[in-house]
């Protein structure tokens, strides 16, 4: 009988409707990269049904079954998971994803995950949507002190460029995430002046600020290919071989790791930047 | 008179475009910059040369098709060139010259499949048929690159499309140099053809009448024309409205002769896109912004203005 009474209190609950914060997921579809990491680092990575084929990290979130690539998402692939929560990052095609999501009755979630500093209040909404409050303050809090620890920081001793494409050149500027990771190792984007995540420029302007390093993402332990292109050999950094070559995996998102990013530039920057400030003594033309 | 003003106009644009960039580099060290000579020289003279280089592709396309809506893109060019670099990548071809080889292979193709369909009617190259074929051979490459990009896992294919827009960011002294002994080729035959270029407009039946031998002329002046198209496809990406506007422009000043229209489509050409690709480098500085954007916003209204002045009058 008591058996019976429970059951059909199990049966009321699960029939709540899908937005009541009480209800926690037990098959979450996480359809960003950094939405995977955050959730195993909160330990809630037993309950990730499914994922993008980007979400390469931790390990284990290899043997969920991947949705695709996410851009934008595949409605059906992601349904066919039967998730009750869909995590998904705050832009224009998934906005629309996720009101066909919600019409088909499965809960969403739209987190901003642009800088290091939202990564605390994605952390946070993670947390209370599983119930897990606790992991996810104590992360949340190694989040935040990540941009907090800003203040008392040595001025940059080295300067860097982040190349994202060759041909225009693209370069990252001040409004995005490598922006932040390369003042938080010590570094200065030469192009900190461009507010947008990303612009293009000329090769001239490169060559006059005069970075002491060209960073790439890359997985790749060779400098990229324009690196023998007579026309970018004018760039001091290029002609020395002073390239970052940053894993995509790592460097290339904010999340749970973004410490250790931070940790491993900071370290690669001084390693090599002993070498490096020999050879090319630090002074600096850009305006 | 109209001679020495166009002259006098390609060599401000192209002195601008040397002493001109977002780099501060005072006068007095212009002659021993490393920024002027190994970046800023080549690409004003590459900016010359493909400008030029289109804008006699498209003056002859226009007298060929007998159509003003010619452009040297719009027969397949294009389309063919970013399935070659979406390819490139997608393939992992790697090496600094990779991309812009795969692309004139690409563009290339396309203009043997074009040209293929011109003769489809038989041993005479239609010139209705070669427009309707470029238009579906780029509609039908530019499918397949789509294809590609959305189906195959690199995010770095998606930066195919921005190397294709790419304008001059990647001129040096080696794609000068192979501009420069690669265009005169084509160039010398177009200029050759300038004579049966304008008996051509009189119509076909009209010009075999005054001689013309016009199935050779048509043959010559489309590959010629295309493989011009090609190379600069391929060390500039495409650049639009140069090859469209250039050609009327010069059109309405020199009048229908080949023979003058031709030299003065091509100063024209390059003294507009050597000008464009100033500002483009300039006017945001530190950022650029996409030559094609400026060439349309100086070339159009331009146009608009001759096209008025010379419709009154």
């Amino acid at each position: 009988m008591l058996r019976r009474l429970l059951f059909a209190v199990l049966l009321v609950v699960g029939c709540r409707p899908s937005d009541r914060p009480t209800v926690r997921p037990s098959r979450i579809v996480s359809l960003l990269p950094s939405f995977t990491e955050l959730l195993f680092a909160i330990g809630a990575g037993d309950r990730v049904v499914g994922r993008t084929q980007w979400c390469d990290y931790p390990p284990a979130a290899l043997s969920i079954p991947s949705v695709g690539d996410g851009l934008p998402p595949n409605i059906e692939a992601v349904a066919a998971r039967k998730p009750d929560l869909v995590v998904l990052y705050n832009a224009g095609p998934n906005v629309t994803a996720a009101k066909q999501l919600e019409r088909i009755g499965i809960r969403t979630v739209l987190l901003d995950l642009n800088r290091l500093e939202d990564l605390g209040p994605a952390a946070r909404t993670l947390g209370r949507l599983t119930g897990l409050e606790q992991q996810a303050e104590s992360l949340a809090r190694a989040m935040d002190s990540l941009t907090s620890t800003n203040l008392h920081q040595p001025p940059p001793t080295s300067t860097v460029a982040f190349i994202v494409w060759d041909n225009p050149p693209i370069i990252i500027g001040h409004g995005s995430y490598l922006d932040q990771l390369a003042t938080q190792a010590g570094a200065r984007n030469v192009f900190g002046d461009v507010t947008a995540p990303s612009a293009q420029v000329s090769l001239e302007t490169i060559v006059a600020r005069d970075p002491q390093w060209i960073a790439v993402l890359s997985d790749s332990a060779v400098p990229p290919a324009f690196a023998k292109r007579r026309e970018w050999r004018a760039v001091r950094a290029v002609r020395e071989g002073h390239f970052l070559l940053l894993p995509g995996s790592l460097f290339g998102r904010p999340g749970p790791r973004s410490g250790q990013a931070i940790q491993q530039l900071r370290m690669r920057l001084q390693r090599d930047g002993v070498g490096a400030q020999h050879a090319a003594p630090l002074h600096q033309t850009s305006r | 008179m109209k001679w020495t003003l166009l002259a006098v106009l390609a060599v401000v644009a192209l002195v601008l475009s040397v002493v001109l960039g977002p780099a501060a580099v005072p006068l007095g060290e212009l002659l021993r910059s490393d920024i002027v000579w190994n970046l800023r020289a080549p690409r004003a003279l590459l900016a010359f040369l493909v400008g030029g280089s289109l804008g006699v592709a498209g003056a002859a396309l226009q007298a060929l098709v007998r159509n003003p809506l010619a452009d040297p893109f719009l027969l397949g060019l294009s389309g063919g060139a970013g399935l070659g670099a979406v390819l490139a990548i997608a393939l992992h071809l790697s090496g600094p010259w990779a991309l812009p080889i795969a692309a004139f292979i690409g563009a290339l193709a396309a203009l043997g499949l074009v040209y293929r369909l011109g003769l489809i009617g038989g041993a005479s190259l239609d010139p209705r048929i070669l427009l309707l074929g470029g238009v579906a051979i780029g509609a039908f490459a530019a499918a397949i690159t789509t294809a590609i990009v959305s189906l195959a896992d690199a995010a770095e294919l998606r930066n195919a499309f921005l190397w294709l827009w790419g304008g001059l960011s990647g001129a040096s002294w080696d794609s000068v140099l192979l501009v420069a002994l690669y265009a005169p080729i084509p160039l010398v035959v177009l200029m050759a053809a300038s004579r049966p270029l304008d008996l051509l407009a009189l119509g076909e039946e009209s010009a075999t009448y005054l001689g013309a031998d016009v199935e050779r002329v048509k043959r010559r002046v489309y590959l010629a024309a295309s493989l011009l198209t090609a190379a600069a496809v391929a060390v500039s990406g495409v650049i639009g409205f140069v090859g469209l506007v250039v050609p009327h422009i010069a059109r309405l000043t020199w009048g229908h002769r080949h023979r003058s229209l031709l030299p003065a489509a091509f100063l024209g050409g390059g003294a507009l896109l050597a000008f464009a690709d100033t500002l483009a480098r300039t006017v945001v500085a530190p950022r650029e912004l996409p030559v094609g954007v400026v060439t349309a916003l100086i070339g159009v209204p331009v146009f608009a203005l001759l096209l008025r002045r010379w419709t009154i009058a």
